[in-house]
């Protein structure tokens, strides 16, 4: 794989969080429907799952807080590299970017490192145009980064992160708040079809702009890769579509170029 | 695990409100009691998540299952299933006394044990306040109050506890922090499971002395000697 490669065919992959940490948890799944693999989000150290009110449902869709529960980078990459090495999907590692050391620190663990295609930050919702420069200057290096930013605030900082060395701009899911009993609020990301205007409006709003973007979020059917695809995103993610059943990529996800 | 068609033939409506449907399905397919299917609609394109369903009931070329939420299906859907998945109860042979606890909004998840217990001269006691459905002459039942002073009987403890209530279980065992059960005891932990493991997204995480486990792959049966509760 040549320096900065950043192809995926078919440009088609789950969003971080969607399957795990490796391709190989649900044997039955054509894999070569996909033309990535993202993995779940990782931190340096090990990260425990959120307190509280963790999942809502609403019409459309639900809310998710998690907490991105994960072992650590070291323990992911002693429990999944050789696997990520024997795959025939490219490997997209998600990190999570708090800060610009601890980032730099694990793309460089991750570089030459068999398998991996390259490597997805997480933004937080807090970031500002500053954090997100640094957050990708630090991660740059061997393996294409892309960014993934906020959905809400993805026009915002898209062209930051552009600029700063950013191969593609991928989005995270909104986050919204819901009532879950009297009194008690749930705040998370949001998933679901209900999803899909903002993330369509968000998707050509960044291609107009000239990011180069993976479209992302309330993906529900082929026809809305194809309208995300159609807005000019080089790329698509699909997140809780896959956690409909043993079908979903199976025999839902046709891709026809 | 693996991956099967299903169709539900028959749905009925068990007192207090619970629905339970009736699915003809390989019998490959029929979870343990407390495991689990991962069931959709193999027709509708509008479901946002499959459905957990536990087994109720078992009958000739299926079963009668209880799902996890609402769901729309009547007869003549066709589901298709993933599973067996997860960990279920798994009583000790010499079982003579099974205590059994149903703290959540239905009891249909621990019917299963009762049953196949029916034939076996084992006692069964349900302690629960909720409405009684249809159970096997066999089972006796008591009210939750009633428990904390009956812990003496049973030679193994079956409950059905939603995760945030799991806090209260201490107070209808009579055990203070050190949270100890005064006998052997599963614990069937009801929590949504958006993922079905699918992700290990953390959703339905529960708290144990090993560390954090998951619901939907570890459990959602757990050994109650096991969490921190």
């Amino acid at each position: 794989m040549a320096k900065h490669d950043l192809s995926i065919n078919p440009p088609v992959m789950n969003a971080a969080g969607s399957l795990g940490f490796s391709p190989e948890r649900r044997a039955r799944t054509d894999w070569s429907k996909l033309g990535a693999f993202v993995t779940n989000p990782i931190s340096l150290l090990p990260r425990t799952p959120a307190h509280g009110e963790r999942f809502a449902s609403y019409p459309g869709g639900f809310l998710l807080h998690t907490g991105y529960p994960n072992p650590g980078l070291r323990q992911v990459v002693r429990r999944y590299a050789q696997i990520w090495a024997r795959s025939r999907l490219p490997v997209i590692v998600h990190l999570l970017g708090n800060d610009a050391e601890t980032l730099s620190e694990m793309t460089r663990q991750l570089e030459n490192m068999e398998g991996v295609m390259g490597v997805e930050v997480g933004v937080s919702g807090e970031a500002d145009a500053e954090t997100v420069v640094s957050l990708t200057r630090a991660a740059s290096g061997e393996l294409p980064v892309i960014i993934r930013l906020p959905m809400e605030r993805a026009l915002e900082l898209a062209s930051s992160a552009i600029q700063a060395g950013a191969m593609a701009i991928s989005m995270a899911p909104p986050r919204g708040s819901l009532f879950v009993s009297v009194g008690a609020m749930a705040q998370g990301r949001l998933y679901g079809p209900a999803v899909l205007p903002i993330a369509l409006k968000t998707a050509g709003d960044l291609v107009k702009q000239g990011v180069p973007t993976i479209g992302a979020g309330g993906i529900y059917a082929q026809e809305d890769i194809k309208a995300m695809l159609d807005l000019g995103a080089m790329a698509v993610q699909v997140d809780s579509w896959l956690w409909r059943g043993s079908g979903a990529i199976d025999k839902e996800l046709v891709w026809k170029p | 695990m693996g991956y099967y068609t299903g169709r539900v033939s028959e749905i009925r409506l068990e007192v207090g409100g619970q629905w339970e449907i009736r699915i003809l399905c390989p019998g490959e397919a029929i979870p343990a009691p407390g495991q689990y299917l991962l069931a959709s609609d193999s027709t509708d394109r509008t479901a946002i998540l499959g459905t957990p369903i536990f087994i109720s009931e078992e009958i000739s070329q299926g079963f009668w299952a209880s799902p996890l939420f609402p769901v729309p299906w009547g007869p003549g859907t066709s589901l298709d299933l993933e599973g067996p998945l997860g960990h279920g109860f798994n009583l000790p042979r010499n079982t003579q006394r099974l205590g059994m606890v149903a703290t959540g909004e239905i009891i249909s998840r621990l019917k299963p044990l009762m049953t196949s217990l029916a034939d076996r001269q084992t006692g069964v006691t349900l302690f629960t306040d909720l409405k009684i459905p249809r159970l096997p002459e066999v089972v006796e039942v008591s009210p939750l109050a009633t428990l904390k002073t009956a812990l003496d009987w049973p030679d193994f403890l079956a409950v059905d506890v939603p995760l945030n209530h799991l806090g209260e279980l201490r107070g209808l065992l009579g055990v203070g922090n050190e949270a100890r059960s005064p006998c052997p005891a599963q614990v069937l932990i009801t929590t949504p499971m958006p993922c079905s493991g699918m992700a290990r997204c953390g959703a339905c995480a529960v708290n144990t002395r090993k560390g954090w486990r998951l619901a939907c792959e570890d459990g959602p049966v757990f050994e109650l000697s096991s969490l921190l509760w």
